[in-house]
């Protein structure tokens, strides 16, 4: 009988060492399971978009010309994005100009703007490049505003457009936009109120 | 006397084993690296792209497992068991990490209280509505730092365009935002810089070039989404020029992220 005690104690006492390794165990899988929580940065966040874009703009008075420019955007939401934009163009005679003599020349010449958007996602789809693959594309509408600097002035102004991408693959993107900038210039009327638009088409990198 | 401690060991050996098997289960890490998930809502829609409005193409019933891989706002990309790449929304990424006991380790759905310690970057425009310079344009960039959930430090740089003289003007500001994490959320904010004004076109000088800025105003912030801020804001300005103080004041608004 004592015999038999000792062996179900000893026997409890083995099934009571078994617990302990089991608890230790698990201990052990959620501290690592907390630990490996703290590695969520391990998710690559996609928020920023770089680019470069080329285009034709038609300066309201003068001529139109080829330029080039950088962006960013900044996706905000689903829906919203912010963007800037930097161009830069040289721009030559106008046919007034030609005729009777030019009104300014050069720095004065170039014409640089900026502007910071706020971009909202219109119409989100697919486009079917074959029966079996479709990428992602996206029409969008911007506004905002921004800096026109020409013929010596500074002028602030509104910007509006168009625009639509495609995903070229998972981080490229082609961007083909349509922008029109408003300001008020005084280098042939006083504080004509000029629109000057421009097509574009570019491409950005997301990461 | 064995019998109790055997009885407590069980139980505590029955709780950490629960806790060990909720843990283990729900969130463990697939081998290079990424976050592995169980679907707990009876399924889980895969969109093809970070949008409502692309197409559901996929569903994944309950019980399977998810590898998360990328974030976008609003939305993750996961890959299922079989290699299907899909976009699941936030929030149902987030319930489903509710009902699996898990404190959330993704980012949650709130607004605010999160930011401490992130940045904010945007722009502002408005025009100058009372002063020498009214109706004068606005265009100014923001960076930001919150220390605190309730408290905001932000540089400034703006530019401004009236008829005849354009402006620039540098600034740091102090921000208090008591309730942060409400969706709409009022704010104070206290400041001071330089500001230039020059004429255009630039024939005259004014005769000062850079002159000392106070200001201070009230804002409502509207958090649109977890990374999108729109806030509208109304601004007075005392700017001292030559001894003698202009006032100014201003409407604003502005679009700001944070990351």
């Amino acid at each position: 009988m004592v015999y038999r005690f000792q062996y179900i104690l000893l026997k409890r006492n083995i099934s009571a060492a078994f617990c302990q390794l089991l608890i230790l165990c698990s201990l052990c899988s959620a501290v690592c399971a907390q630990d490996s929580g703290a590695k969520s940065g391990a998710i690559n966040s996609e928020f920023f978009e770089v680019g470069a874009y080329s285009g034709v703009i038609n300066v309201e008075d003068f001529g139109s010309e080829f330029f080039a420019g950088v962006n960013a955007n900044f996706k905000a939401t689903e829906d919203f994005f912010l963007q800037f934009n930097y161009m830069q163009t040289k721009v030559s005679l106008s046919s007034f100009e030609r005729s009777q003599g030019q009104l300014f020349s050069g720095s004065d010449r170039n014409f640089t703007h900026y502007d910071f958007l706020v971009g909202y996602n219109l119409f989100q789809g697919e486009i079917f490049k074959s029966n079996r693959t479709a990428t992602l594309s996206a029409l969008y509408v911007v506004a905002g505003v921004g800096e026109t600097d020409f013929g010596g002035e500074a002028n602030f102004s509104y910007t509006l457009g168009l625009g639509y991408q495609v995903a070229l693959s998972r981080k490229f993107i082609l961007r083909f936009d349509y922008r029109d900038f408003s300001f008020k210039s005084s280098l042939l009327v006083e504080d004509e109120l000029t629109h000057s638009s421009q097509v574009s088409s570019g491409i950005s990198y997301l990461f | 006397m064995p019998t109790l401690t055997l009885k407590i060991y069980k139980r505590v050996w029955l709780l950490f084993l629960l806790v060990g098997l909720s843990s283990g289960l729900n969130k463990v890490w697939a081998e290079d690296g990424g976050l592995l998930l169980e679907v707990i809502d009876p399924y889980l829609e895969l969109h093809t792209g970070p949008g409502r409005g692309y197409p559901i193409f996929y569903v994944i019933e309950e019980g399977e497992r998810v590898e998360v891989i990328t974030r976008q706002p609003g939305w993750y990309e996961v890959r299922s068991r079989n290699n299907q790449l899909g976009w699941v929304p936030e929030k149902q990424i987030a319930r489903t990490m509710q009902a699996s006991g898990e404190p959330a380790d993704l980012p949650t759905v709130s607004y605010g209280d999160y930011l401490t310690k992130g940045w904010l970057v945007g722009f502002s425009s408005g025009a100058f509505s009372k002063g020498e310079l009214k109706n004068a344009d606005n265009l100014k960039v923001t960076v930001g730092y919150r220390p605190l959930s309730w408290l905001v430090l932000e540089a400034e740089s703006g530019k401004f365009y009236a008829p005849e003289t354009r402006g620039s003007y540098l600034g740091l500001n102090i921000v208090v935002e008591p309730v942060s994490r409400w969706k709409l959320s009022p704010a104070i904010f206290y400041g001071g810089g330089t500001m230039d004004i020059e004429a255009q076109p630039e024939l005259v000088p004014l005769g000062f070039s850079s002159s000392d800025m106070e200001n201070y105003g009230l804002r409502v912030n509207y958090y649109v989404g977890r990374n999108f801020l729109v806030n509208i804001e109304h601004r007075w300005f005392d700017v001292s020029i030559d001894d003698n103080n202009v006032e100014l004041e201003g409407w604003f608004i502005g679009f700001n992220t944070f990351f």
